[in-house]
């Protein structure tokens, strides 16, 4: 069977080389097999099994998680927010269970389905106008769309994004691998400021909240449902309360409200200790965006202990939310895992990575406590370190250049003995 | 504080580039490389930090309303807000021309690395934009208008400094040829302004005492309409009733 549509897949391929629509077959012959054609005699002599779609498949492999943890979770928040949250939770009593599966699926798969079709078609038709090969760089991004988005997020809405993402994102800088700003993200920006009512509140997060208030404002007797993020909790000035509603390990492994793929902080650390292992994302970027969130929410607590700002202030609440819980919540572990670590639009060089993560995690801190308007800043701090990514590698590798442009200048090249040496040669003769 | 608020605003929030799209022009021509965009942006930062405070000195005793009054009483009534335009473009100009001078006289080098750009910023939007911010903000003291020329010229310093970095690392992608130059900048500008969305609206805040602890509240137009609104139907009511009791 599986021999068979290889065959066929190979005889379109040959039907149509050399033919305009020849782009789209060979993407599709060589997605799901390795192709016979080897490198030859002339040119490149880098020979690597890791080639661009492998290295977009390891990503997704990442994601998977993610994905089907986010289906469960859009079924455990509808049904919870509806008949109340268990007492007793249990993870495979309430959690894990079939209903909450086939809900999520419903939902989220349609959202997956329209951001691939809408992002590869768009693709497919650069690819056959321009002349070139279908680039892989989708693959990724229609994958971490659907995860970055509210649950109900109207699907006509989603196929605009998608083609303005792509189009002007992505295709006018000439494809994947040239792009400035990450595609996803510029997806979900566009989203957020073409669309800002279905993007934040407390009636977007959970599945059918926003259908219930339609009903309700037409008249309908049935009860209001409702979920906030944490930090939209928080943002909105309630101080207390945040322990009698999630606990830690509620944050910790997602069971709250949030973006489909954004709440599971323990699966998104696999996640990301995966692509580490696998040499895929970089693990300077992680390590420094943590600890550039660390130094901003210490900062913040700071403030709180050393009473620097008044308790009536609006950025109270969130200045005195627990430094490190920040990383648990909303986007930030999403971000800081799969969006800054993004190869293209990063910074490329060593010690840019260092600064760049840095500043995404200080960034976003700073602009949830700060900014009241996108309690969900992750997504934007990311962006306008993007557009920096480029400033900051240009002054290393300056940095670097004149560094070793000095280490030439100094150096000589019959190096003078020693004191030191000196006396090593007199000992060793 | 006040001034690490007007700081971090002007360069950040009110960004001359991202959020008002001043000094376009040179924004634009100027920045294929970072070396020349730094001179450049250099020169704008150092022409706000003068002209500003220069043209807030003009406009507090010479220009606004009342502003004559120094001179002596009979002068209190002149409002010469209608010479801002050509004083403050003036002002610019000739600050202009010194500085070219002085640069020219005392550093030829950094005269000739910043070329034909020095005399060009007489005609940068940004640098009038700056004064006329300046002036329509109502920017209370000398200090804080000087922080505000230099705070919003390091903004454009930032914006163009990005844009040239970026500029030149998509100088091999292989752009749609009707989009090269300065299609693609344009594009590029827009969406680094989507990232600098991410500190619209922050500060805006008000983080004042809760309503109790204030002494008097300022009641705007609206508030005032509502509430003799409510005054006319409470007397209406009251008026009502005393029919009533009277029948």
């Amino acid at each position: 069977m599986a021999l068979q549509l290889k065959r066929r897949l190979h005889i379109l391929r040959e039907k149509y080389r050399g033919k305009k629509m020849a782009p789209a077959f060979n993407a599709l012959h060589t997605f799901l097999y390795t192709p016979n054609d080897t490198t030859h005699g002339r040119g490149t002599h880098v020979k690597a099994v890791d080639d661009l779609k492998r290295t977009m498949n390891t990503v997704i492999m990442a994601l998977v998680p993610c994905l089907l943890f986010g289906m469960f979770n859009t079924g455990y928040q509808h049904y919870s927010a509806i008949n109340g949250f268990p007492e007793n939770f249990s993870v495979f009593e309430h959690f894990l269970t079939w209903d909450n599966f086939w809900l999520g699926a419903v939902t989220v798969l349609p959202l997956v389905i329209i951001s691939y079709g809408v992002g590869l078609a768009i693709e497919f038709l650069f690819a056959v106008i321009k002349g070139h090969e279908v680039e892989e760089g989708y693959l990724v991004t229609g994958m971490l769309v659907p995860l970055i988005i509210p649950v109900d997020t109207p699907l006509w809405m989603l196929v605009i994004a998608v083609a303005f993402g792509v189009v002007i994102g992505k295709e006018v800088f000439g494809g994947t691998g040239m792009n400035i700003l990450n595609p996803a993200l510029t997806i979900r920006a566009f989203l957020f400021f073409a669309y800002p009512t279905w993007m934040s509140g407390d009636k977007v997060w959970v599945h059918g909240a926003v259908e219930r208030s339609n009903e309700i404002a037409a008249g309908a007797n049935v009860d209001a449902i409702s979920g906030e993020t944490v930090l939209g909790y928080l943002a909105a000035g309630n101080t207390e309360g945040i322990a009698a509603k999630y606990d830690l390990a509620d944050m910790f492994f997602g069971f709250i409200p949030g973006s489909i793929g954004e709440t599971s902080t323990f699966l998104i650390l696999l996640g990301g200790l995966f692509l580490i292992f696998t040499k895929i994302a970089s693990w300077r970027i992680m390590v420094s965006a943590v600890i550039g969130s660390l130094v901003m929410g210490l900062i913040f607590n700071g403030a709180v202990a050393w009473e620097w700002i008044p308790e009536y202030s609006k950025f109270y609440g969130l200045m005195s939310f627990e430094f490190w819980q920040h990383l648990l919540v909303g986007g930030l572990a999403f971000g800081i895992v799969y969006m800054a670590t993004d190869p293209v639009t990063g910074s490329q060089t060593n010690r840019g990575k260092w600064i760049y993560g840095f500043l995404i995690g200080f960034i976003s801190v700073m602009i949830r406590v700060f900014n009241p308007g996108y309690p969900e800043g992750v997504f934007l701090a990311i962006l306008l370190m993007n557009v920096f990514a480029p400033t900051i590698d240009h002054y290393v590798v300056r940095g670097n250049v004149r560094r070793r442009m000095k280490r030439a200048q100094n150096a000589t090249i019959h190096p003078k003995l020693t004191e030191e040496s000196e006396a090593l040669k007199v000992e060793t003769v | 504080m006040e001034h690490v608020e007007l700081f971090f605003k002007s360069i950040f929030i009110d960004n001359m580039v991202f959020a008002v799209f001043l000094g376009m022009c040179s924004y634009l021509a100027v920045s294929k490389k970072v070396s020349t965009a730094v001179g450049l942006g250099a020169a704008v930062i150092f022409v706000l930090g003068v002209t500003v405070p220069l043209n807030w000195l003009l406009d507090q005793y010479l220009l606004r309303d009342g502003a004559l009054a120094w001179l002596g009483p009979e002068y209190a009534d002149y409002n010469l807000g209608f010479l801002s335009f050509i004083l403050f473009i003036a002002t610019i100009a000739t600050m202009v021309q010194l500085v070219e001078i002085v640069v020219e006289k005392f550093s030829p080098a950094l005269y000739n690395s910043l070329g034909i750009f020095l005399p060009l910023i007489a005609v940068n939007c940004a640098i009038l934009g700056g004064s006329l911010f300046m002036q329509a903000r109502e920017i209370p003291s000398l200090g804080l208008a000087l922080n505000y020329g230099i705070s919003s010229g390091i903004g454009w310093f930032l914006a163009i400094l990005a844009i040239a970095a970026i500029r030149e690392k998509i100088r091999y992608s292989n752009v749609p040829a009707p989009l090269r130059g300065l299609g693609i900048t344009f594009i590029i500008t827009g969406l680094m302004g989507i990232g600098f969305q991410s500190f619209g609206g922050m500060l805006t805040g008000d983080n004042e005492p809760p309503e109790v602890n204030q002494p008097a509240t300022v009641e705007t137009i609206e508030e005032k309409e509502i509430n003799k609104e409510i005054e006319d139907e409470e007397d209406a009511i009251s008026y009502n009733e005393v029919i009533n009791e009277e029948k």
